[in-house]
């Protein structure tokens, strides 16, 4: 019997090719975000909303991940950006090859922004690096207050948690304060937008960190 | 076997993906078989994988996944074994701090300064042992 060091990070093929969407995105100058949540929490009807607001303005596009039907993606064509659906078949989370896969087989064409909305899940996804600038945790006050300390991982590694159906609150008990001070204790310094796409609320919030950040990427890039 | 199903010959978009630690199971698999195959090719025995606290993995889960990529295979029976990394909990104040598994606080709760996170991250192959082709396993 023969022992070899091995010594090799089990996920270095989907972490190399992470690497590389990043350098493309960097080369395009396209500000990526990784949206994750449960499935149900509003990640394609907040990207409608964006669409709305942003789509005059900036060049969008959307990949999406599924595990069955076109349904998301063709929501947002509907508005007239491009988006690709990625279908995994049962599959939990969105990989680094897939996303290169979608980006291969389909030219979304030059984008100032792409959304990447992963499959429906708090766990799985926070695992594997897509290449983007940086995560995006959305959160429904119908799930409720405690989401945050019950999946750890993805509000700590989330940049930014975005609160959705806001207008909903008034008929459900959930204390936003106590989120507040959960993301914080998970993500000191992170970012927490309260918003609602049925009303408006907060969407202008949410559009104006959007259009922040892809100026802080061009400036840095530049 | 697993790996010709959820290889990389199916095409790209419809590839079927399977659930996070059966993947991850994949993965340890494939790294094994690259590294035997560079050194000449032979029979996996055991490999030793480290998993960090924070990496959002179940242990038991991997080691049943585990045992499913192998089998049927010319490395059923190989073993999985996983070494386990807790997280550190540092404040620059306080000092190192004791914790739960699974609390993932990130402010002192004593002085309410940001914690440093030390390791916890761990998702990696450490070594394996493996039987060179045309030797007979040693028992």
């Amino acid at each position: 019997m023969t022992q070899v060091d091995v010594r090799q990070r089990i996920l270095a093929d989907n972490a190399a090719a992470a690497a590389a969407l990043r350098a493309r995105f960097a080369d395009s100058r396209t500000l990526v975000m990784n949206l994750i949540s449960s499935p149900g929490s509003g990640k394609t009807t907040l990207l409608e909303a964006t669409v709305r607001a942003l789509g005059g303005r900036l060049r969008l596009g959307a990949i999406e991940g599924d595990i069955a039907t076109e349904r998301d993606a063709d929501r947002l064509r509907k508005l007239g950006i491009p988006a690709h659906q990625i279908l995994t078949g049962g599959g939990c989370h969105l990989d680094a090859r897939q996303v290169r896969g979608a980006l291969d087989e389909h030219d979304l064409g030059p984008l100032d922004v792409l959304f990447i909305e992963n499959v429906g899940n708090l766990v799985c996804p926070t695992s594997y690096d897509l290449g983007e600038d940086f995560k995006v945790a959305l959160l429904s006050v119908t799930e409720g207050e405690d989401k945050p300390f019950k999946y750890p991982g993805i509000f700590s590694a989330a940049e930014v948690t975005v609160v959705t159906k806001a207008d909903l609150m008034p008929h459900v008990p959930f204390q936003l304060e106590e989120v507040r001070g959960q993301v914080a204790a998970l993500r000191p310094g992170g970012t927490l937008l309260v918003t609602s796409a049925t009303t408006g609320q907060g969407i202008a919030e949410w559009c104006a960190f959007v259009e922040a950040r892809l100026a802080r990427k061009r400036a840095a890039g530049a | 076997m697993v790996a010709a199903r959820f290889g990389p010959a199916a095409p790209e978009r419809y590839t079927v993906r399977p659930m996070h630690e059966l993947n991850l199971a994949t993965e340890i698999h494939r790294t094994c078989r690259a590294t035997i195959e560079a050194r000449g090719g032979g029979r996996l025995d055991s490999v030793r994988v480290a998993i960090g606290e924070l990496a959002a993995v179940e242990p038991e889960l991997l080691s049943y996944a585990w045992q499913a990529v192998v089998a049927d295979g010319p490395d059923a029976g190989a073993t999985l074994e996983v070494e386990w990394h807790p997280a550190r909990q540092v404040c620059e104040v306080c000092g190192p701090r004791e914790h739960e598994p699974g609390d993932w606080l990130r402010i002192c709760p004593d002085c309410g300064r940001p914690l440093r996170i030390e390791g916890g991250n761990e998702l990696d192959v450490l070594d394996l042992t493996y039987t060179p082709d045309g030797q007979e396993a040693t028992t």
